[in-house]
């Protein structure tokens, strides 16, 4: 399994660093951490790698790298059991450029488990052609509040799990928020769900919403699925059944101290983009760290 | 469900192409000329339109866009293909060309540590001196090589003694400003000072021949121009140390570790003699030779030079060489002289003239003005040389003296203080992470301010004198 962490800088991507090393040790992921920077103006592209050799020269390498190595390190940090890790040295030297994208070659990546890549362009695109070139289960990134385009294109355009994580402190004790309807990827949410809160020994509540105050056999068949799920792997969980508007009412009782987990939306690419989905809402709208689990061949 | 998510992608990717070219349509087929415009100048002024979209989004690579320029001139343009092949490949464009590879060639020498050592031995260990040092040489350097080389040659200078500068928890982010602007604004400020400054000035010079204006030497030029760039560039250095007063005053350890640096490299070598010589060749046939040789020319005869003793190789130069630039400065010349033959220029000229003539009624303040506006604006958006390349024809048929005109516009066209696109070294230093894109409009508007009053200065004071 391959998940793939996108980063921007050592200023404001230290927590989604951490929670992205989590999830990947829950899963004994492989991690893809890719920073995606800026691309400059085709224009004035000429001057600037003309500008970024002669740097070269003086061992100054692209400010991507920076960010690379300090994450590089962080890692080694985060993941003391992984002797490999540890032992592995960052040189900016050891670039190699394919596919439109700078990989670092690390000395043994063998049992090593990370992989660091180098993009310069729009985030969404970029991380869409790195998913396009491997194939990732996931792919983790900090989130900014509100951004409904951003919501949007992340869901629409990235061909994985989505973990969003949002605000997210480690220090704090986190419970994990299940989102459970009647739709077929709740089921997969719920696997990975599980995944998580075994890992890292975490409270697990399930939620079903309706609209109405009628929970349909779909609905309470999907609830009682889940809890059969988790306990049979030993997972304590509490289920909430509510009323209300879905996108609310999960927004309202995930706060701030809840890692939602919710199934990818299976509607028409077109109708998303018109009146955007459950998810999307969600993700616009909620506070705390969010994952979108899609199916394998959605 | 895959196929839809991809084309939604596409579409979305690929937006700004589809508004170009929709708008492009509509206008070509549903909107007849404007009175007083003839349906060819209408045409290639919806060319022109669409270039702009798509020179701002880029929803396609730059290469791209010179080609559709090159195929709807001849489609919707009323061009012929040779008539667009004529105007494509120029001295303005052999210019461009030449001055592209002559910057890989001299870059690739190793002369900036050199360089680096002969700033720091003039200038001390005192941060103001440093900036002051750096701002003075990036404009003098700029205004015979352009800004793109010298920003090139600077940086890593700049950045190595902020490297050894920087200390544990203590903030050199002015600091750091206030280095790198100095060499981004100082090779602005200087890019103007001659006609080898920038592909801008050459791009005018193009226009002054190509439309019967005659034009100016490159000592002429020089006599009408420099004068400015001396007075503005004490005044550079003043905006660079009032917007970014640096956290330190003395870079001791740094200029120590600068020092060592370049004692690494050794003696100057055979090769970085040669290479310097050529291009003192170079700077001097431009200064001597240029109006029997053109500009182009002798900057291609330097890079032939440069080649056949070796100094630089043809692989160098084509991974170096930004071709996709070359192309599109061919073509929007070339849009800009069928802008200025099928009338849509003067069209443009008298639109903005009539539109704000109530407002100033002096005509001559009001070319002026027009001219600054146009170029300065438009060069914080695009780029100065693709603005003078579009906007050139335009003022030129404002009326009034177009030497004079045309060389407002292309010094307002080098006011590109207040967006990272605006000029190659604002791109450079804001790729280094260390300036904000905010920083730019923190200095550029005390540098726009300066600018004018200079200009001013000059065009109502010295310009009579010599012109």
């Amino acid at each position: 399994m391959k998940f793939l962490l996108a980063i921007s800088s050592s200023q404001y991507s230290g927590p989604t660093l951490k929670a992205g090393a989590m999830i990947a040790r829950a899963f004994k992921a492989e991690l893809n951490i890719v920073y995606v920077g800026p691309k400059p103006q085709a224009i004035h592209e000429g001057s600037l790698n003309l500008t970024q050799q002669n740097l070269s020269k003086w061992n100054i390498y692209h400010p991507g790298l920076a960010v690379l190595s300090w994450a590089f390190k962080e890692l080694q940090k985060l993941c003391k059991d992984n002797a490999e890790l540890r032992q592995t040295q960052f040189n900016p030297e050891h670039l190699k450029y394919t596919h439109n994208r700078y990989r670092i070659i690390l000395p043994a990546t063998q049992g090593c488990q990370v992989q660091l890549t180098l993009r310069e362009g729009e985030l969404i695109k970029e991380l869409r052609a790195e998913l396009q070139l491997e194939q990732y289960a996931l792919t983790i990134i900090g989130g900014s509040q509100g951004k409904r385009r951003r919501a949007h294109d992340l869901i629409q355009y990235l061909p994985s799990s989505i973990f969003v994580a949002r605000g997210m402190d480690l220090q704090k004790q986190y419970k994990l928020l299940l989102l459970v309807d009647d739709s077929p990827s709740t089921k997969y949410s719920v696997q990975f769900g599980a995944t998580i809160a075994a890992n890292e020994q975490w409270e697990v509540r399930t939620l079903t919403v309706s609209k109405n105050t009628r929970f349909g056999p779909g609905y309470r068949g999907a609830a009682e699925k889940a809890r059969t799920y988790l306990e049979k792997r030993n997972i304590a969980l509490e289920q909430f059944f509510l009323t209300g508007d879905p996108v609310t009412t999960f927004v309202n009782f995930a706060g701030t101290d809840h890692l939602i987990i919710m199934g990818a939306s299976q509607a028409n690419p077109l109708k998303k983009l018109l009146f955007g989905s459950k998810p999307i809402k969600t993700l616009e709208r909620s506070q705390g760290p969010i994952l979108i689990v899609r199916r394998a061949d959605q | 469900m895959r196929i839809s998510t991809d084309v939604l992608f596409y579409v979305q990717q690929k937006r700004w192409l589809l508004i170009a070219l929709a708008l492009g349509a509509i206008l070509y087929h549903f909107v007849p000329a404007p009175p007083g415009l003839s349906a060819a100048g209408y045409h290639i002024l919806i060319i022109i339109l669409m270039t702009l979209i798509m020179i701002l989004k880029e929803p396609i690579p730059l290469p791209a866009i010179a080609l559709q320029i090159i195929f709807f001139q001849v489609l919707i343009g009323g061009s012929t293909p040779n008539e667009v092949g004529n105007y494509f490949m120029n001295d303005a464009v052999f210019f461009i060309m030449g001055s592209l590879m002559l910057a890989v060639a001299i870059v690739s020498q190793g002369l900036d540590k050199r360089l680096a050592l002969g700033i720091i031995k003039l200038t001390g260990n005192k941060t103001w001196r440093i900036v002051a040092g750096f701002t003075t040489i990036s404009a003098l350097l700029a205004s015979f090589v352009g800004p793109h080389m010298v920003a090139a040659m600077m940086l890593p200078v700049a950045l190595t003694l902020l490297r050894f500068t920087a200390k544990e928890g203590q903030s050199t982010k002015r600091l750091a400003a206030a280095l790198l602007f100095s060499i981004a604004y100082g090779a602005a400020v200087g890019s103007v000072g001659t006609p080898s400054g920038g592909g801008r000035n050459v791009i005018m010079m193009n226009y002054w021949e190509e439309f019967g204006y005659g034009g100016l030497s490159y000592i002429q030029w020089m006599k009408m121009v420099y004068p400015m760039v001396l007075i503005k560039i004490p005044l550079t250095i003043w905006i660079i140390m009032k917007t970014f007063p640096p956290e330190i005053q003395e870079l001791d350890t740094a200029v120590r570790h600068l020092k060592l640096e370049v004692a690494r490299t050794g003696k100057i070598s055979i090769r970085q003699i040669l290479a310097v010589v050529l291009f003192a060749g170079v700077l001097f046939s431009w200064i001597t030779l240029s109006e029997t040789y053109g500009l182009g020319s002798i900057a291609l005869m330097g890079v032939f030079l440069y080649m056949t003793l070796g100094l630089v190789s043809w692989k160098e130069l084509s991974r170096g060489v930004n071709w996709g630039v070359v192309l599109l400065f061919g073509a929007t010349i070339s849009l800009g002289v069928q802008m200025k033959n099928t009338g849509g220029a003067a069209w443009v000229a008298d639109l903005s003239v009539q539109s704000l003539e109530h407002i100033m009624p002096n005509l001559a303040v009001l070319r002026s003005v027009v001219a600054v506006g146009l170029s300065g604006i438009m060069s914080n958006l695009l780029s100065s040389s693709a603005t003078v390349a579009v906007i050139g024809p335009v003022v030129l048929n404002l009326g009034g003296d177009p030497i004079t005109l045309g060389l407002t516009s292309v010094i307002a066209a080098a006011f590109s203080y207040f967006t990272v696109v605006a000029a190659p070294a604002c791109t450079i230093i804001y790729a280094s992470g260390l300036v904000k894109a905010s920083d730019f409009l923190r200095a550029g508007w005390r540098m726009a301010s300066m600018s004018i009053l200079a200009l001013m200065l000059v065009a109502f004071l010295w310009w009579p004198v010599v012109h």
